[in-house]
């Protein structure tokens, strides 16, 4: 992969263009970034390469009550350019963001995904997550696209023993039932 | 909104519907409701502030501030009104009254958590460091709890960022915060992450690199746990700063040992060995090489030390990792620039870099790796290497045309690898016209061979073949750049449409594209490309820059002012985002984060782009209806345009533009350079100066007589844009070329090469001659008077002279081929802005001349003069000539519109009907329709202005 491996800066806003809205990912608004900056900065990682090219980030967050044993990391968003795919460095930022969480001493790490990306489903599923329920209508429509479920993916960590966490629910649920 | 959980206040209840009301958009009847209740319960001032909040919503902001300013001087302190003053006074944009609410409810309950807290934070929104120190103390004494604390040694840190002088921070504000902290650790009171992480950076600061050693080493350093690898990584940092290299060494090896591929400890492992060789140092005789353990100081050692990680992954089962391999090419190049011989050992670089390929080459990132290490190859290595990445690449048998093509993804990426390579070489460079043409038959036929791989792609991946595409296009390109041949960008623009037919999603099609049309001159089919890229946020600044640069000066006035609304919309939203989480970031501890957002915040309040935008929105919204819609000194007026204030930070203007957006493979000599980027950035400046001194001056203009320091402030303006034309000439002549993906050239050699820059120029200095003359007055003014009338007839001829420069075919057809003009398209641009600001001063001019005339005219009557002032007959002189210039200038538009009507693009049959042709064909349609807008838009301008000369009557 060969990759320099940091924490994610407000100047990488700037040289954000190969990566953000120039392949077509999810992206945000800056109150968002500056959101997870201020609130978990150490869950938002940026890969460089040697030349200085951003080549993909990661970009998560921790939640959940610890008492009801939900407390869990969260992946929000991961992006890789496309010419540094097929390098495994989405499996190399799910690792790093997963050692933040288990010494969080969260119980899972959990992300959405459409039901339709079948690349990104499979690729979550090499990396041991499993379907936990689906989401109904949890993508709401855009660009003439209807709206679509997502299933709620997620991977135990070591503090759940039992691999509670990850016992699949029986139905789907809609997006106002999930916390 | 507000507290609402708590139903046992009757207020809460009543309140209610208030709010319900408000958080449902229904302001009206949220007025109505508190109305209500205040005829009933007069002193419940909650209620008043809803209404104001309903007021400020439906647009009534005076009403509201006074509504609100009752309650607030009442110092209220229950919970809901201050909530509701908060949220009103953010929705005013005043963040600053919202301290002096609390200031004044912290007085009145002087030990509240709650309310010191809120006025912590209302001090964070507006900056108040040094009341945010006092508040957080305050707070930690009611409530002795560490965060408070805290927030109030960071406020300490943020004086000392903020401070004018360095000094001051240095010796007084860190020190303060470093004994803050330090009396913390002596009380063993430290709990959080956060806390250790500021007592680092408050060390970092002030330069006690050893102090800060000892606490990310020391006990306080085990609480660095939430970022990964945080303590190694900071120690590194401090080893560097503190050329501790044998740390340095033994550290970068040992995480290279844990993770081979982790590029940024390879550098730091290089470097230190060239240290410790410089040093001729040596390892003590016996322990520990050092702290971190032991040290390579050999190159010997440095080069086994790479050559084992390679063995590891040569081993390995798994795929191997790069990291290792582009070590070994990194170290032959550090070894070379020490002329060290023993780069020799690692082996010939042609061949190290073939192995790579071998491994890499079916990886889209083998391009960007290998670049990095061509110079290790010598030139006359280059044609080998490619033939030789050639025999590795499997292609499947020859095709009619001779080509043969992959049969597999992996093998066409390894295929487009070497050409990647081959054009990073200069090689395309290098060939004559008819071998460009037969690569770029070469590469659009691999192109179309690719396309069956994609066949079931969703329509936001790329092709695995739109590389083959965007390098044809390069090549298109390198020909037209090399003959001026317009068939060439025309094939050009035909094949990226195809391809983005292909990969509508296509970002790097779209930017050429883009680019393409506006170098045409044809900016209309810009606003649906630039659109569908969706640029979000920062992407406004960064390349907002290829759409404002062309709109206006390509004549589309509409699509220039919605352009920069995009950007302003942004900028304009900045602030109020960075403050919110300036104050979270406070909330959860992300200390380092904060002075990070503030300098966000004035990275793009400093952005050049945002200066740029700022200005010619004003300029267009002058030029598009000042004098048409309303008047020029009521448009100033308007747009709170003041002659004195100059709100442009030109000594630390930011370039925020991402220059390298386009991807390009050109070999390094074609690169942009930092010399490239200055001189751009230069040349930026200038041009911004001119247009914000115009600007400004044209503010003058407006306002001229009302305040007597009008008078100066002109003065100074009109000799800074001397002086700003004077250097702007000297770059101009520098005819600095960039290289085609890079920065595009200003408008300024054209604007002083048309003539118009002058001429705007010579109009604003007529209003001092014409100031003159209204305090002398007709009698004794003769000379006076020639020279004003001299200045009207040199108008008259410049605006001629760049009227005749837009002379000429702006497109032609010859052999089927669409040509276009656009520095003529530019030229006309600048007359119908020209004419805007003659047209203003003669208005101004007349506006003198009236009162002056009439007095004469009374005095007249009197003693029975018939002479007609000179100033008079120059003045009418002078308007008539101008109808005439406006005549000529709306002949010669109609006549380019009818005869770019009648060009009959229909006729174009070369490549008879081939999709080919027809990708062309709706190309050159787009280019033509655009002009016909551009037209279009110049002439109504025009025509606008003609009709404002009847108001020139005097």
């Amino acid at each position: 992969m060969m990759t320099t491996l940091r924490a994610f800066t407000c100047d990488d806003l700037f040289k954000f263009n190969n990566m953000v809205s120039l392949i077509p990912v999810c992206q945000y608004g800056i109150p968002f970034y500056l959101q997870y900056l201020a609130h978990w900065p150490e869950y938002f990682i940026v890969a460089e390469a040697p030349g200085g090219e951003l080549m993909g980030y990661i970009m998560g967050k921790a939640e959940g009550s610890v008492a009801r044993e939900e407390w869990h990391g969260h992946v929000t968003a991961l992006s890789v350019a496309p010419e540094f795919r097929r390098l495994g460095l989405a499996a190399k930022l799910m690792e790093m963001l997963e050692e933040i969480s288990e010494r969080k001493g969260g119980f899972f790490v959990d992300l959405f995904v459409r039901v339709s990306n079948q690349v990104a489903v499979n690729m979550y599923k090499q990396l041991g997550y499993s379907v936990y329920r689906t989401v109904i209508e949890y993508y709401s429509a855009s660009n003439g696209e209807p709206d679509e479920d997502a299933y709620d993916m997620r991977k135990a960590l070591s503090r759940d023993t039992e691999k509670k966490s990850i016992i699949p629910l029986p139905h789907p649920v809609r997006p106002e039932d999930i916390e | 909104m507000a507290a609402r959980g708590h139903v046992q206040d009757p207020n809460d209840r009543r309140l209610r519907p208030i709010y319900d009301y408000l958080d449902n958009g229904n302001n009206k009847m949220a007025i109505q409701q508190a109305d209500k209740l205040l005829k009933k319960h007069k002193d419940l001032h909650c209620a008043k502030v809803l209404k104001a909040i309903g007021l400020q919503r439906t647009g009534k902001q005076d009403e509201a501030f006074t509504l609100a300013q009752e309650v607030a001087t009442l110092e209220p302190t229950d919970d809901n009104s201050l909530q509701a003053l908060t949220i009103l006074y953010r929705e005013m944009h005043r963040p600053e009254l919202v301290t002096k609410l609390y200031e004044a409810a912290v007085k009145k309950v002087p030990l509240s958590e709650e309310y010191h807290s809120h006025l912590f934070m209302a001090y964070a929104r507006v900056g108040e460091y040094k009341k945010m120190q006092q508040a957080g103390m305050a707070l930690y004494k009611i409530v002795p709890k560490n965060p408070y604390y805290f927030w109030s040694v960071m406020s300490l840190v943020m004086q000392a960022i903020s401070a004018q002088d360095e000094k001051l921070a240095q010796t007084m504000y860190l020190p303060l915060a470093e004994r803050m902290v330090e009396k913390m650790v002596r009380e063993e009171k430290i709990e959080a992450e956060a806390e250790v992480q500021l007592y680092f950076m408050i060390l970092e600061r002030l330069g006690k690199c050893v102090e800060a050693l000892d606490v990310i080493r020391g006990p306080l350093g085990e609480k660095l746990t939430s970022e990964l690898q945080s303590r190694e990584n900071k120690c590194m940092m401090l080893y560097q700063r503190l050329q501790r290299w044998p740390e340095c060494n033994s550290l970068a090896h040992k995480l290279l040992l844990k993770n081979p591929d982790d590029w940024q400890f390879y550098p730091c492992y290089f470097d230190s060995l060239f240290h410790l060789m410089d040093d001729s140092w040596t390892p003590p005789e016996e322990g520990e090489h050092c702290v971190e353990g032991s040290v390579h100081y050999t190159v010997a050692e440095v080069v086994r030390f790479v050559e084992e990680r390679i063995k590891g992954e040569d081993s390995k089962e798994s795929r191997p990792l790069r990291g290792p391999y582009l070590a070994r090419l990194e170290l032959i190049h550090r070894l070379r620039e020490k002329g060290c011989p023993e780069e020799s050992q690692l082996g010939e670089p042609l061949e190290l870099m073939l192995q790579f390929f071998g491994k890499f080459g079916d990886k889209p990132c083998c391009i960007t790796d290998l670049k990095l290490y061509l110079h290790l190859l010598s030139p006359d290595q280059h044609i080998q290497f490619i033939n030789r990445l050639g025999e590795a690449v499997p292609l499947g048998e020859g095709g009619e045309e001779g080509f043969a093509f992959p049969e597999d993804t992996k093998a066409l990426q390894r295929h487009l690898c070497v050409c990647q390579l081959s054009r990073a070489l200069g090689l395309h460079h290098a060939l004559d016209t008819d071998g460009k043409l037969r690569l770029i038959t070469e590469l659009k036929a691999h192109y179309h061979h690719g396309l069956q791989f994609g066949k079931t792609s969703l329509k936001t991946e790329l092709q695995f073949s739109d590389m083959y595409c965007l390098m044809a296009a390069h090549v298109y390109i390198d020909l037209w750049k090399e003959n001026g041949e317009s068939n060439m960008v025309l094939q050009c623009l035909g094949l990226l449409q195809e391809g983005l037919s292909h990969s509508p999603s296509n970002a790097q099609f779209k930017l050429l594209l883009l680019l393409l049309y506006c170098h045409l001159g044809a900016f209309e089919p810009v606003v649906d490309l630039y659109s569908s890229l969706d640029a979000k946020h920062v992407q406004h600044d960064t390349i907002g820059y290829l759409l404002t640069r062309y709109a206006e000066s390509l004549g589309q006035f509409a699509a220039a002012s919605q352009s920069c609304n995009f950007s302003l919309r942004f900028f304009h939203s900045n602030q109020k985002d960075t403050s919110e989480y300036i104050i979270q970031a406070y909330k959860y501890g992300a200390f380092e984060k904060i002075p990070e957002f503030i300098a966000l915040r004035s990275r793009l309040n400093q952005s050049l782009h945002f200066a740029q935008v700022r200005t010619e929105r004003m300029l267009l919204d002058l030029f598009l209806e000042a004098d048409i819609v309303l008047s020029l000194e009521e448009s100033v007026k308007a747009m709170g345009l003041s002659p004195e204030e100059d709100d442009i930070p030109w000594d630390s203007i930011r370039d925020n533009r991402d220059l390298t957006v386009f991807t390009s493979w050109d070999p390094k000599d074609r690169h942009l350079t930092e010399e490239h980027r200055r001189l751009s950035l230069e040349e930026e400046s200038v041009w911004l100066r001119i247009r914000s001194l115009t600007l400004r001056l044209l503010a003058s203009l407006a306002l001229l007589g009302h305040t007597p320091s009008q008078q100066n402030s002109e003065m100074a303006n009109e000799n800074g844009l001397d002086q700003t034309l004077q250097t702007a000439a000297q770059i101009a002549e520098k005819h600095t070329q960039y290289p085609f993906l890079g920065p595009p050239s200003t408008r300024l050699a054209p604007a002083l090469s048309s003539g118009s820059c002058q001429c705007q120029v010579a109009a604003l200095q007529l209003s001092v001659h014409l100031q003159e003359l209204e305090t002398l007055g007709l009698d004794e003014s003769s000379e006076l008077q020639t020279q004003i009338c001299n200045g009207f007839k040199s108008l008259v001829v410049q605006l001629q002279e760049i009227l005749n420069k837009c002379k000429g075919d702006l497109l032609e057809m010859k052999d089927s081929r669409l040509k276009t003009w656009p520095s003529l398209l530019e030229i006309h641009v600048f007359f119908v802005e020209t004419v805007c600001i003659v047209f203003w001063m003669a208005s101004y001019c007349a506006k003198v001349l009236r009162p002056l005339k009439a007095s004469l005219q009374k005095k007249k009557k009197k003693k029975k003069d018939t002479n007609t002032p000179a100033v008079v007959c120059g003045f009418q002189e002078f308007t008539g000539s101008l109808q005439e210039l406006l005549a000529q200038a709306l002949e010669h538009i109609k006549g380019q519109e009818t005869g770019m009507t009648a060009l009959k693009l229909a006729s174009f049959t070369l490549e008879g009907h081939t999709q080919e042709g027809s990708f062309i064909k709706a190309a050159m349609d787009k280019v033509q329709s655009s002009y016909l807008r551009s037209l279009q838009e110049v002439g109504d301008l025009l025509k606008k202005r003609a009709e404002t000369l009847k108001n020139l009557k005097i």
